[in-house]
């Protein structure tokens, strides 16, 4: 039976795979993987300059939704949500279903597979790809225009955090990726 | 209700003139004291972010507006800067119904514009009611 989203039992599932993943899977860890969204999120916990950037009363979580790309192990779009609060708390960084996306107040930030990796490498800058459309951004706009910094600085730290983007896997590797992801979607109920 | 029109194709290439557009429908929905300005436009708004290469024209008709991609007929007033400039412009406070200069938010501007020049606005001087007006619409604040 797969864990129902947004219980108890999910979140304390989801911590201990992603701790036993840590402590087990060989670094660098894959990007967007459940092991390295744990790093992130410790990362994004520790980050100074996102809370020297943060608003004091911020409370709108940012979901980064990455389309799918069978070729690289994405068989189907995988959307990770930020849970922001004041004074640049991160209180954590988890995969979401889409039924669970699009709640008032969020934020959702739609890129290609392709785009991301661009964004992790420091190749496409945050603000002029969503000016591009390379980025797309959903939500109310007067409000994250408001907290831009602080916003741009979350995503950039997709690229700070040690990992191996997709792309740079072998066959084998991007196949054992493809299963993770799939395990997880299924045990985690995140389709 | 504020009516704006995408030109085709538009809204799904989403990007610079996308967000503008929500920043003018977000701040007129939460703001709806400034739907007097937005009616008081009339004439074309051009807009370039030169670091991105992407520009965009705002045609402003007494309460309704159109977007386009690119340049469109002969703008008023014409903005051009970097990306995150053009974003700052959204952050301007407005004190006692007009945009205020005088923070941090407008002083940086203020540099911008008539120091380092990394701000070029057209029409600055032609058409200032109109400037004042659009910075009301674009201002978050």
């Amino acid at each position: 039976m797969p864990y129902t989203f947004g219980t108890p039992e999910w979140e304390e599932a989801f911590k201990k795979l992603t701790q036993e993943r840590i402590a087990t899977q060989p670094r660098p860890f894959v990007v967007f993987s459940p092991e390295w969204i744990g790093e992130w999120e410790k990362y994004v916990q520790n980050d100074a300059k996102y809370k020297e950037l943060a608003q004091p009363n911020w409370e709108n979580p940012v979901i980064l939704h990455m389309l799918k790309n069978p070729a690289l192990g994405v068989d189907q779009d995988i959307y990770v949500k930020l849970d922001l609060w004041h004074n640049g708390e991160c209180r954590s960084i988890r995969y979401i279903p889409n039924t669970a996306v699009g709640q008032p107040g969020d934020f959702v930030v739609t890129g290609t597979v392709e785009r991301w990796l661009a964004v992790g490498r420091k190749q496409l800058d945050v603000t002029k790809g969503m000016m591009q459309g390379k980025l797309k951004l959903k939500g109310d706009l007067p409000t994250i225009v408001k907290a831009v910094k602080s916003s741009v600085r979350i995503v950039e730290t997709v690229g700070e955090v040690d990992g191996k983007f997709p792309d740079e896997l072998t066959p084998e590797q991007t196949e054992a990726f493809r299963k993770v992801v799939q395990d997880l979607t299924k045990e985690f109920n995140i389709t | 209700m504020t009516q704006i029109i995408f030109a085709p194709g538009i809204e799904d290439e989403g990007g610079l003139p996308v967000m503008i557009a929500g920043i003018i429908t977000g701040n007129l929905e939460a703001k709806p004291e400034r739907q007097n300005d937005f009616n008081a436009l009339n004439g074309n708004i051009y807009m370039r972010a030169h670091d991105a290469y992407v520009d965009m024209t705002m045609v402003f008709e007494k309460g309704k507006l159109s977007v386009h991609s690119g340049k469109v007929g002969n703008p008023r007033i014409s903005i051009c800067t970097d990306s995150e400039t053009l974003l700052d412009l959204a952050n301007i406070n407005i004190k006692f119904g007009l945009p205020h200069y005088f923070d941090y938010a407008g002083l940086a501007i203020l540099k911008k514009l008539f120091l380092t020049r990394e701000l070029e606005i057209k029409g600055l001087f032609a058409h200032p009611i109109m400037l004042t007006r659009f910075t009301k619409l674009m201002s978050c604040r």
